[in-house]
């Protein structure tokens, strides 16, 4: 899977669960970008890129990861690597 | 819950949340030790989708104590109806020490007995809140190993001990939710996420939380009066494998050596032992009904016998209807009603048509089928008592009286031959349970429809200007128990009904006027002169809307269909055919 497609699924996740289909991401983007995105939404969201992938976050992945494209770089990662 | 459907659900529960603002409804406080949000948000969505508005007071993480001990507390300010208490098993702090023995694990096991005591007494002494109390979820940590569940002292066994010890200490205002069976059925591994637990304090796995709320959703709709009663039917591919009509009654798969058939057997079997607990069961299937019946009549393989079955509709009709006339001939609403049927398109049907009735979602093979009614769980009652024990059978005997009543021309000769024994009186403490749920759970013969819990009852019957009077009845059929309940009050020289309900399955069989009599005479004996009454009009007891006309009250007010009226002459005594015990 590379970049491009995996921006696409994220994308589409995030338009789903803010409820906004016009809503484009990027790599500097964090919390603060999106109204809605509290610490309760960012539980939902964590679950659904692990469902969409197939992948699971650590602890410490989920504290560190600071905007969207450090999700990507993991994500990223681990479909690929299979970590 | 599989995730995708959680997500989904989420998605719901916001959508609900921006178009459904309201702060207003039935008034919830839920208390936690962990995170509560996400419990609150999807407790909302729930009650919102069966109906009840509610206005939900979100206790600050891990703020037991300070909402609960102090009494200026924002707990106290808000007021609420109900109180839901979720604990984590780390708020047990003191775990007897290893190699304790009996007096000192009890020491232990009264100390946190005494606290949970004190916190429902607490809430009980300022509020008139009903509580709502999940038990301990035991962890899937046992650091003894196998010894852990043999040592008194093993922190996993104090546990169980202390659940049990609750469940024995709690008063009649608290009822305890077992959370930790879910737990266990859902599989400790899955309940508990230690990540979300570390990260957010979450108590269980987002994945269950839609479970976990369902269980006090479960509770607080029996408590107001939500609860079915029936459980109805289909047939074919439902209780037995195959279609009668084409195979005949020997040739359904019922076969206790076959799989498929014990699977069949197994879910009928379950389906009686909720006839023997007070489910009504009743046939709903698209057959001839002598085609229909044969099975039930002559195939020995059948655990569930015609006997067994209050009302049984087999004909070509669509079930969206047959239904209606289910509920019409068992004198039930249609929001009573449970439909288990395994074609898709049938449950469609209803659940457009009847959308009160819940309408399982029927598994594919007949082997999950009682787990599907498990995981459902709608008969959740909050009490059970003689009554209902006795209950399906006198529905079936109600056939026999049907069936006797059309060989009488005159009705009131019919009465006299039914040879009824009433008796009428104040309620001991061992009524208090069923006067309590015959409260709870009357619709349609209910002239005011106010919910009174145990704890208010008691205070009522402990005080003098109350009078809570019961009625038992039995005819040459069966022995109803208690079916109808009256609460008096004293105000000077009148006495006003404050609450009258009756159970709808003995209509028009002078219970009413029995009862009439007995509220004269207690008000006579009380000195007053005059009987106040009211009828408060709800969506379902329009049956009753010119009730007091009957015995000839006066109408003194009408007002958005409120009726409010005054008796003065207590000296009337009407006729009835029940003889008084």
């Amino acid at each position: 899977m590379n970049r491009e497609e995996i921006v696409k699924d994220l994308q589409e996740i995030f338009r789903n669960l803010f409820d906004d289909e016009e809503l484009v991401i990027f790599d500097e983007m964090t919390s603060a970008d999106i109204e809605d995105w509290d610490s309760l939404i960012h539980i939902n969201l964590v679950s659904d890129i692990e469902l969409k992938f197939n992948i699971t976050f650590t602890t410490e992945e989920i504290l560190e990861t600071k905007n969207v494209g450090e999700f990507i770089d993991i994500i990223e990662k681990k479909v690929n690597g299979g970590v | 819950m599989e995730k995708e459907k959680i997500s989904e659900l989420l998605k719901q529960v916001r959508k609900n949340e921006k178009n459904n603002v309201q702060n207003e409804g039935v008034k919830i406080a839920v208390l936690g030790s962990c995170s509560i949000q996400y419990f609150v948000k999807i407790l909302r969505y729930y009650l919102n989708q069966n109906g009840v508005q509610c206005n939900i007071y979100e206790g600050e993480y891990s703020g037991i104590n300070m909402d609960v001990f102090d009494p200026n507390s924002s707990l106290y300010e808000f007021n609420p109806e109900y109180v839901i208490m979720l604990p984590f098993y780390s708020d047990v702090k003191e775990c007897p020490p290893l190699l304790s023995e009996g007096n000192k694990i009890i020491e232990y096991l009264d100390d946190v007995k005494k606290y949970y005591e004190q916190l429902w007494s607490q809430i009980n002494g300022r509020l008139e809140a009903k509580i709502l109390q999940a038990n301990f979820v035991l962890p899937p940590v046992r650091v003894l190993g196998n010894l852990e569940y043999q040592k008194e002292y093993g922190r996993n066994e104090f546990l169980y001990s202390v659940n049990r010890e609750l469940l024995k200490v709690a008063p009649s205002t608290v009822t305890i939710v077992d959370v930790d069976a879910l737990s266990n059925n859902v599989g400790k591994y899955n309940w508990f996420d230690y990540k979300a637990y570390f990260l957010n304090k979450a108590a269980v796995r987002l994945d269950y939380m839609p479970e976990y709320v369902m269980c006090f959703v479960h509770e607080i709709l029996a408590l107001r009066g939500n609860i079915r009663k029936c459980l109805v039917l289909d047939l074919d591919n439902t209780l037995w494998g195959g279609v009668v009509g084409d195979e005949g009654w020997e040739g359904i798969q019922i076969d206790s050596n076959n799989a498929v058939g014990e699977a069949y057997r197994y879910f009928q079997q379950y389906c009686l032992e909720l006839k023997q607990r007070g489910i009504i069961l009743a046939v709903c299937s698209k057959n001839d009904e002598a085609t229909a019946k044969e099975p039930f009549e002559k195939n020995e393989n059948m655990i569930l016998k015609l006997d067994d079955i209050s009302c049984f509709i087999a004909n070509w009709e669509n079930k969206a209807d047959n239904i209606r006339r289910i509920a019409q001939e068992l004198n039930i609403g249609t929001d009573s009603l449970v439909f288990f049927d395994d074609n898709p398109a049938e449950r469609q049907i209803v659940r457009e048509f009847v959308p009160e009735v819940h309408v399982i979602d029927v598994p594919q093979d007949p082997a999950l089928y009682v787990l599907q009614m498990e995981k459902e769980q709608p008969f959740e009652w909050t009490q059970i008592t003689k009554e209902d024990l006795e209950r399906t059978n006198s529905y079936i005997e109600n056939q026999k009286r049907q069936k006797m009543q059309e060989s009488f021309v005159d009705y009131n000769e019919y009465l006299k031959a039914l040879e009824m024994k009433g008796h009428i009186g104040k309620i001991e403490n061992v009524d208090i349970p069923r006067f309590s749920q015959l409260i709870n759970k009357s619709n349609q013969f209910n002239l005011r429809t106010i919910r009174y819990q145990e704890a208010n009852i008691i205070e009522m019957v402990a005080n003098p200007d109350y009078r809570c009077l019961y009625c038992k009845l039995s005819d040459k059929y069966s022995n109803y128990g208690i079916i109808s309940c009256v609460i008096l009050h004293k105000e000077g020289s009148s006495c006003f009904i404050d609450t009258w309900v009756m159970s709808c399955r003995v209509l028009k069989r002078g219970v009413e006027d029995l009862m009439f009599n007995a509220i004269t005479d207690n008000a006579k004996a009380w000195g007053c002169s005059s009987i106040r009454a009211e009828y408060l009009p709800t969506k379902k007891n329009k049956m009753v809307e010119s009730f007091y006309e009957g015995f000839e009250f006066e109408l003194t007010s009408a007002k958005n269909g409120t009726k409010e009226y005054i008796l003065n002459d207590l000296n009337n005594v009407v006729d009835c055919y029940i003889e008084e015990e």
